[in-house]
């Protein structure tokens, strides 16, 4: 269920907590998995991570439903998350996650039907001086207009 | 400008340790493990820089390492609040990337105050790049002998790793935050006990702001004295403004505390487009919005800011222009906290849910004529009675929006649609 | 703690300093509203609704969490309180569905009770309630989180107490949904008690899902006797029906938490198997009668077959160990009055020459501080729960526990275990007592000095002599090995030298309270297995099932059948193995019908009254018993209530068994021992008519365990079956021996 790899990883964030901690690893170890299965975690996925760093199965899936960053249904390869508070409100990002939205074809919460890239609408992500933005991946797009959300949306893969 | 943690931002490799040391930077450390300062010493310091939390609380920092218990027996933890999300606040997020040595430092000159000799630095999870920065700097730091177990036979011990949140603001307040490295959902803590006493893993532990941290090297550097003068009484030193919104130059500014709110606006590249200043959030979305009026009355220190009829907070400006509809502003903010509330206490699960749906349907051109007296009933049921200050933080906007700017909330009921946008 | 003084809403109380405040306002009678607080689960200080104003505070605080100081000054009444309150309550409300008109919780409701005095009488809430999907998390529990306001009670109760957290809260703000982990269910031993923590009617009976209004029910205390423990209950009725059994309260006993085998088993008296109208056999027919016509077919045939003609040592009486005291007492009074010694309750045991001896010594409240327990053939937290959780109290204060058994269970704290065959465990035993004495520079007794101390023996026995205060429990797996009496003697032996304590779990239910009453033979008689290869006459049996209550299944079904042998059977239930062996059927009266008395771990003497009538004909067992006595003219038996029974034997002087003989090991077992164990829900008659404990994931247990090299040697693979029992390869079984748990009948019965 946990590939070599992932426990490999895991056990990086395992060693950086006190002994008989390991369930402090329990939310990058979530991620680690859920990274390798599509993006997503199942009942099976989570039951594994809690096994695997020895706490109860409830435990892990209440860490996972209540962090944000966890996914439960199917989601693209790329996610695009898109922040919609405040300072991205007052620079436009609703007619800009519009713009998204028309240009892919799929409502926030929605996967594009090649399985690609899946909308999502989120709370601030703290980079309010470069409003409006949004993150996909480990990176974060900044001073977002029409025409760069195209360029970047065509060049994801 | 820029004297403190934002002082090698013009430098190449700003982040590096080279540049770092460069400007003195981990002087302070050295002579700590030459054993050149007693935690008597460093904790005066502080007193004297007048420094005061910069996550929000504004509590004066020397005083609050001088509450933990530091000659208790057994491990005691040393934190790093780096879960920033209160919409309009972005400075850590810049700190970790352009200066994450001075967080590093920061942390270790408390560990040594508090005989912490582990320290966390608790990051975001959607702060991939300044968590790769600050993963950087450690190991940067630890191959420079400068972290570690018995550094150079110091007998001073400090070891620091950085934990990963992932998507929840709640983790910004700080036993949720402990909560959340134990493993757990970010569910805050009920006080008593305070984490001074019962802490991480139910240790001793002390929780600081990165900007709190990353401003101690310094203050060691240059003298209490010197930070104090930067700024004025009872606000010490500089302060990072992260300036948002309808502005020419949205930037984070370090700058002097005291000055006057124009002179910020000036720095951000004026309005923009030259539109009129419509409201002002001073500090963060949860301390209350003010009006144009009160705002350049106001001078940018904790006293000014609460003369004006708000909070420093976290420094976050959000400029509104006249073009703003503030019943749209106030449900995209009631919205926030309805999503983030943790759900652990009854009157900030259940009331923010009902703050966020009446304003939604107001917006919906269903509004009623009581819906204004129904939001100021049911922010103050939330106000003083929830386990943290998330209650408060969701309540504080809905009063103040309808305080300041209660006439658009009645033109949007009667008219069923926006006083500004039409 | 200090003594200290504080103010509550103008009267001076005393307090302890740093003792929460809930504890002093609930101490002094002064009402402080509540949802989340229990007193036996952590504090989560989440509902808000004890929410008081504490001068000098700006913010109002919850009182379970405030630890008072000398001096506060508390208002729980004020303005500021009660708007907090009313605040609180008024949420606790918008998401309320107020379906109270079908709620199952209704008139019990801690929502509905608190919101009559802090609620308002309009809501203000318009905005569209939520609802969460029903969801089945098995056939003991009904939810429906609909209800839920999320005060985590059950959560907490499952990590802390239960020692498995299988409730948690998902998602977070309004979406937090308390929740078991998708859909296995709850499966602890103890997770009724969910149902009594819940403060709404998101957490009720299954079983008694839409019955009644709980107002419409009778509550009567009584006590539990499905173990050692005898939980105080509230047995709850309705036109002479029990139809709730819930937790009460003693701290000396259960604390305020049952087992799910002590709520539930009471849907087992409205089997359609219970035996209803005395019935005789008349050539070999079955004929329901009048009780007279009964009892009289009862006393012609035992006069006929043994008193008659002097046979009185051919005639047996055996019980279960699930009759009450009273009922001991009066049948051996009754079979003594008539000169027969053949007596006997202990029927699953293989060989009584081996039977087990040992004192109980601790009470369970003093389990909760001891610092070591080392547990021997026990599946404790099934088979004994209650003593379980004093045990896993003990645990988290710090204890250690060992546990040595056959097979690795599941125990819900943290134990050191070893799995051990029967055939060494005296071994091991022995080798502890060797170890000790030679610590101790004590002479070494003959039987020990071939004797050598393994690696586990050593640590054992270091164990116990660090300890401060230990205690050796000796659990039902050994009643059965070749070794048994030696075994209870060595830990007698070891437990003296340590001074640790003993405790006796080897037998259960009423047990105890059958040795009170003598319930067993003296030396002139014979015990259960001897009167079964006896040429007996005549058996005089209350409620006996012997496909499950006999070690000995089938002989003793051969022995009860024999032609000429005249039986008088007492039940609660029929079956087709009693109607063919018995020649007279007399229906009594099942646990909650009859009054009585159950004797404890802790030898308390615990009686109880009937809570509803037995229907139709049935009747007490002890009133049969007596009229029994009367019609066979003996003297002695004029009661008119068990209480004058209880009085008579507290008179009497229990029997001394020879506790003292030297201590000489049996030979151990060379073959592959069998030890077979009733599924905690089938463990007496009642249980196994209880249908949804039989329907829950512990009743439906039904495996024969063995290691892979055990099952090679019996020529056994998974999908066979040892016994009748689907056959279980695991690596957590001793070599040389098979663990049963089953629902089935003992030993193949019938086979």
């Amino acid at each position: 269920m946990i590939s070599d790899n992932a426990k490999k990883q895991i056990d990086t964030w395992i060693a950086k907590y006190p002994e008989g901690r390991q369930s402090s690893a329990v939310m990058e170890a979530l991620k680690i998995v859920q990274a390798e299965n599509e993006n997503q975690l199942s009942h099976d996925t989570i039951q594994a991570v809690a096994d695997y760093l020895n706490m109860p199965g409830i435990a892990a899936a209440e860490v996972a439903t209540f962090y944000e960053n966890y996914n439960h249904q199917p989601v693209g390869k790329h996610i695009i998350r898109f922040c919609h508070n405040i300072s991205c409100m007052l620079n436009g990002s609703d007619d800009l996650i519009a713009h998204l939205e028309t240009k892919l074809g799929v409502k926030t919460g929605e996967v594009t039907k090649d399985g690609l890239i899946s909308v999502k609408k989120v709370e601030c992500l703290g980079a309010c001086v470069g409003a409006p933005m949004f993150q996909i991946g480990d990176q974060y797009y900044e001073n977002l207009t029409t025409d760069k959300i195209d360029d970047i949306v065509d060049g994801l893969k | 400008m820029n004297e403190v943690c934002f002082k090698n931002l013009d430098k190449d490799q700003c982040w590096s340790l080279e540049t770092y040391e460069a400007s003195g930077g981990y002087s302070t450390w050295r002579k700590i493990l030459k054993g050149e300062y007693t935690p008597d010493e460093i904790i005066n310091e502080l007193k004297i820089s007048g420094l005061r939390g910069r996550g929000g609380a504004g509590f004066p920092t020397g005083l609050k390492w001088s509450f933990m218990p530091r000659n208790a027996e057994g491990q005691k933890y040393i934190v790093c609040n780096s879960d920033e999300g209160e919409p309009g606040t972005c400075k850590d997020r810049d700190i970790l990337r352009f200066n994450p040595h001075a967080v590093i430092e920061g942390m270790a000159i408390g560990g040594y105050v508090m005989d912490a000799t582990v320290g966390y630095n608790y990051i975001r999870g959607e702060f991939m790049e300044p968590f790769k920065r600050f993963e950087g700097a450690l190991k940067e730091a630890y191959a420079a002998g400068l972290l570690g177990k018995n550094i150079n036979g110091s007998e001073v011990s400090f070891d620091l790793y950085s934990h990963l949140g992932a998507g929840a603001y709640i983790c910004g307040e700080e036993t949720a935050l402990l909560e959340s490295i134990e493993g757990k959902k970010g569910q805050p803590r009920f006080k008593p006990p305070f984490p001074a006493n019962v802490g991480l893993f139910g240790k001793p532990t002390t929780i600081n702001n990165t900007e709190s941290f990353a401003s101690v090297p310094d203050i060691m550097q240059n003298g209490g004295q010197w930070f104090a003068d930067l700024g004025v009484e009872n606000s010490g030193g500089t302060k990072l403004f992260s300036v948002s919104g309808h502005v020419n130059n949205p930037a984070n500014f370090e700058v002097s505390m005291g000055m006057p709110f124009s002179e910020l606006l000036e720095l951000a590249g004026g309005m923009r487009n030259g539109a009129k200043l419509k409201a002002v959030i001073p500090g963060g979305s949860s301390t209350p919005v003010l009006t144009a009026e009160a705002a350049m009355a106001m001078t940018m220190d904790y006293d000014g800011i609460d003369k004006a009829g708000s909070m420093l907070g976290a420094g976050s400006v959000i400029i509104m222009d006249d073009s703003t509809c503030m019943v749209e502003a106030l449900t995209r903010l009631a919205h926030f906290y309805y999503d983030e509330s943790c759900g652990q206490c009854t009157p900030c699960r259940e009331g923010t849910g009902w703050l966020y749906r009446v304003l939604k349907r107001i917006m919906d051109g269903q509004g009623k004529a009581d819906d204004i007296d129904l939001l100021l009933g049911v922010q103050e049921k939330i106000m003083g009675n929830t386990i943290c200050a998330l209650g408060d933080a969701a309540a504080m906007p809905v009063e103040s929006f309808l305080r300041n700017f209660r006439e658009e909330f009645e033109y949007y009921i009667e008219h069923k649609k926006s006083m500004v946008k039409g | 703690m200090a003594d200290i003084k504080i103010e509550i809403d103008g009267q001076i109380v005393n307090a302890k300093a740093g003792e929460t405040l809930i504890a002093v306002t609930d101490r002094e009678g002064i009402s402080v509203p509540r949802f989340c607080y229990h007193k036996k689960l952590s504090t989560s200080a989440s509902c808000r609704m004890c929410l008081v104003d504490i001068e000098g505070v700006p913010k109002p605080q919850t009182s379970c969490s405030t630890p008072v100081s000398d001096g506060m000054k508390i208002h729980t009444q004020n303005d500021k309180a009660k708007a907090s309150q009313k605040a609180v309550m008024e949420f606790l409300l918008i998401n309320h569905p107020l379906d109270c008109p079908i709620c199952d919780q209704g008139g019990e409701c801690e929502l509905q009770d608190v919101a009559v005095e802090y609620g308002s009488d309009v809501s203000r809430f318009s905005e569209g309630k939520r609802v969460i999907a029903a969801s089945d998390i098995g056939p003991l529990i009904q939810t429906d989180m609909t209800r839920c306001i999320h005060c985590t009670r059950c959560v907490r109760f499952g990590s802390e107490i239960a020692g498995m957290m299988e409730m948690g809260g998902t998602g977070r703000g309004e979406d937090l949904k308390i929740e078991p982990f998708l859909a296995q269910g709850i499966t602890s031993e103890l997770s009724g008690n969910m149902i009594d923590v819940c403060p709404v009617g998101a957490l009720t009976s299954k079983p008694f899902r839409y019955e009644l209004r709980s107002w419409q029910m009778a509550s009567v205390d009584s006590i539990a006797r499905h173990d050692l423990t005898g939980s105080n209950i509230y047995a709850q009725t309705y036109k002479g029906q029990v139809k709730r059994v819930v937790s009460g309260d003693n701290e000396a006993v259960n604390e305020t938490w049952i087992s799910d085998r002590d709520r539930f088993s009471y849907e087992g008296l409205a089997h359609e198997n219970r035996l209803l109208a005395p019935q005789i056999k008349v050539s070999g027919q079955w004929k329901e009668v009048e009780w007279d016509v009964a009892l009289d077919f009862a006393v012609k045939g035992l006069n006929k077959h043994v008193l008659n003609n002097r046979k009185a040592h051919q005639l047996g009486g055996l019980a279960s160990n699930t009759a009450t005291t009273e009922e001991f007492y009066l049948m051996q009074k009754l079979l003594r009055e008539l000169g027969c010694e053949n007596l006997d309750y202990r029927l699953n045991i293989n060989n009584l020459e081996q039977a087990i001896e040992l004192a109980s010594n601790i009470k369970l409240e003093e389990l909760e501080s001891i610092d070591y327990a080392l547990v021997i053939g026990s599946n404790l937290r099934l088979e004994q729960p209650m003593i379980n959780h004093r045990l896993r109290k003990a645990q988290l204060a710090g204890a250690q526990i060992s546990a040595v058994n056959v097979k690795a269970f599941d125990y819900n704290f943290k134990t050191n275990h070893s799995t051990v065959a029967p055939q060494e465990i005296a071994t091991l035993l022995a080798g502890i007592l060797k170890c000790i004495l030679e610590k101790q520079s004590i002479e070494l007794p003959a039987y020990l000095a071939h004797v050598s101390s393994g690696e586990l023996s050593l640590e054992l026995a270091d164990k116990l002599l660090n300890a401060e205060s230990s205690v050796i429990v000796l659990g039902e797996h050994i009643v059965n090995n070749a070794q048994a009496a030696g075994i209870a003697q060595l830990v007698t032996e070891i437990a003296k030298r340590v001074k640790g304590a003993t405790l006796n779990v080897s037998m259960t239910a009423n047990a105890l309270g059958a040795q009170h009453a003598n319930f067993v033979p003296t030396s002139s008689g014979m015990n259960a297995n001897e009167m079964l290869k006896a040429d007996m006459r005549a058996f005089l049996l209350l409620d006996v099932y012997p496909e499950y209550d006999f070690h000995h299944a089938s002989s003793a079904i051969e022995a009860l059948s024999k032609e000429d042998v005249f039986v008088v059977s007492i039940n609660s239930f029929n079956n087709d193995v009693i109607a063919k062996y018995a020649d007279v059927l007399l229906p009594m009266a099942a646990m909650y019908e009859t009054s009585g008395s159950h004797i404890n771990i802790n030898h308390d003497i615990q009686s109880f009254k009937a809570v509803v009538q037995a229907p139709e004909e049935a009747k007490p067992a002890w009133k049969i018993l007596k009229v029994l006595a009367d019609l066979l003219e003996l003297p002695g038996f004029h009661y008119e209530n068990s209480t004058q029974i209880s009085g008579e034997l507290a008179h009497q002087s229990v029997h001394e068994h020879n506790q003292n003989s030297a201590l000489a090991l049996n030979a151990k077992s060379t073959k592959i021992e069998t030890i077979w164990m009733h599924s905690a829900y089938h463990s007496d008659v009642l249980l196994r008519h209880a249908k949804s404990l039989s329907m829950s994931k512990i009743g439906q247990t039904n495996i024969a365990s063995m290691s892979a090299s055990t099952a090679k040697e019996l020529s056994l693979k998974e999908g066979d079956y040892y016994l009748g029992v689907p056959v279980d390869i695991t690596s957590d079984m001793a070599d040389g021996c098979v663990f049963v748990s089953s629902n089935q009948a003992t030993m193949g019965g019938l086979q």
